[in-house]
């Protein structure tokens, strides 16, 4: 249910970003996102998301703490996650630059 | 149990065995976590999740016999489909529904010749625990038949759409049943022929669905019957697109098995 950003909130993208300030379980990431980007991942969205990022490498799970296991952004994951964070930035000056001079 | 534990273990019941062994324990805490039994958008965010891990497995993992039997529950609901739609348009597109009846039975009789190996074994007694999954498509149709009646009394869109699920449910009921007999009685020596039966299967698909795309097209043309004003365009592209989806799993199925054999 990742709604209101469109695209740009692709729940693998969004885990990363939950994940780069540490180690989280799934109630955590849904509530970090929840909290920083107005989101709601729901539950099957975002075990999707965990399958396919652990699938590629980008994450991995650690050792369960009771019920819940927490994940970790991997070395890979961190660079995908620089990567794509940098590719919007520059998408985002272009777009504000160039909206900049048509909106004043 | 609770209510709501019941939920948690039904929604995680309905991933996946494989999915369920390695996530199946976190994720049923965090639907407690989110108090799923409060959260309708949830549970429908969850089954969808459910219906996506399948498809992913059977599309990663799944034997090409599994595909193919899966494809061929698509097409066979879409060519029912397909049959209640031509009903009202006798006469109209002849040679194209034809040539849908005659490539779809292609398709269907290189499917059960692929798997007659594997249905020899199992009347041969080669394992006869797989014997009662035979009786899952007659429950399933005399299930049916018990709907029919309840439909019947019910009447109108409501009746025909339990029909419509109903049926649904016993091709589904048929191809999981069918699916399980060939992984637990594979063929002693995958026949030479398989992955031209495959490829048969699928050739026949696509062939049927341009046979359907051509009906359409022939059946637009009278004018007064024109389907723009009435619900057939929908029905029809709904068909067209179903009977194409089931083309492209044969295909998978059939490139699957061409990799298995050379």
């Amino acid at each position: 249910m990742a709604d209101e950003l469109g695209r740009w909130a692709e729940p693998g993208l969004l885990v990363l970003a939950s994940l780069a300030d540490g180690a989280k379980h799934g109630y955590a990431i849904t509530t970090d996102v929840a909290a920083e980007v107005g989101v709601t991942l729901g539950p099957g969205t975002l075990y999707a998301a965990l399958a396919r990022l652990e699938e590629r490498g980008l994450i991995e799970g650690l050792p369960a703490e009771g019920r819940r296991r927490p994940y970790r952004l991997t070395a890979a994951g961190a660079a995908e996650l620089s990567a794509q964070a940098t590719r919007m930035n520059k998408l985002a000056a272009l777009s504000l630059g160039r909206l900049r001079p048509g909106t004043a | 149990m609770s209510g709501d534990a019941r939920l948690v273990r039904a929604l995680v019941a309905c991933y996946p065995a494989g999915w369920r062994r390695r996530y199946g324990d976190e994720y049923a805490q965090l639907l407690r976590d989110l108090r799923i039994h409060r959260r309708p958008a949830l549970i429908v965010d969850s089954l969808r999740g459910a219906v996506r891990a399948h498809g992913g497995v059977l599309m990663r993992n799944a034997a090409p016999m599994t595909v193919a039997v899966w494809a061929a529950g698509l097409f066979t609901v879409a060519g029912l489909g397909f049959a209640k739609l031509a009903e009202d348009f006798a006469g109209a597109g002849r040679t194209a529904y034809a040539m849908m009846v005659v490539t779809a039975g292609v398709a269907l009789l290189a499917l059960v010749a692929a798997a007659a190996p594997s249905g020899l074994a199992l009347l041969r007694g080669r394992d006869r625990g797989a014997l009662k999954y035979v009786a899952v498509p007659l429950a399933a149709v005399a299930l049916w038949f018990g709907v029919l009646a309840v439909a019947v009394a019910i009447s109108g869109k409501a009746g025909f759409l339990l029909l419509a699920v109903a049926g649904i449910g016993v091709v589904a009921a048929t191809a999981w049943a069918a699916g399980t007999v060939l992984r637990r009685v594979p063929a002693e020596r995958p026949p030479r022929l398989l992955p031209a039966a495959l490829t048969t299967e699928a050739t026949g698909m696509a062939l049927a669905t341009v046979a359907v795309l051509i009906w359409g097209l022939q059946v637009r043309s009278p004018g007064s019957q024109g389907f723009v004003a009435t619900p057939f365009l929908p029905s029809w592209l709904g068909i067209v697109v179903a009977l194409a989806a089931a083309t492209v799993l044969a295909a998978v199925a059939g490139h699957r098995q061409l990799r298995a054999t050379s």
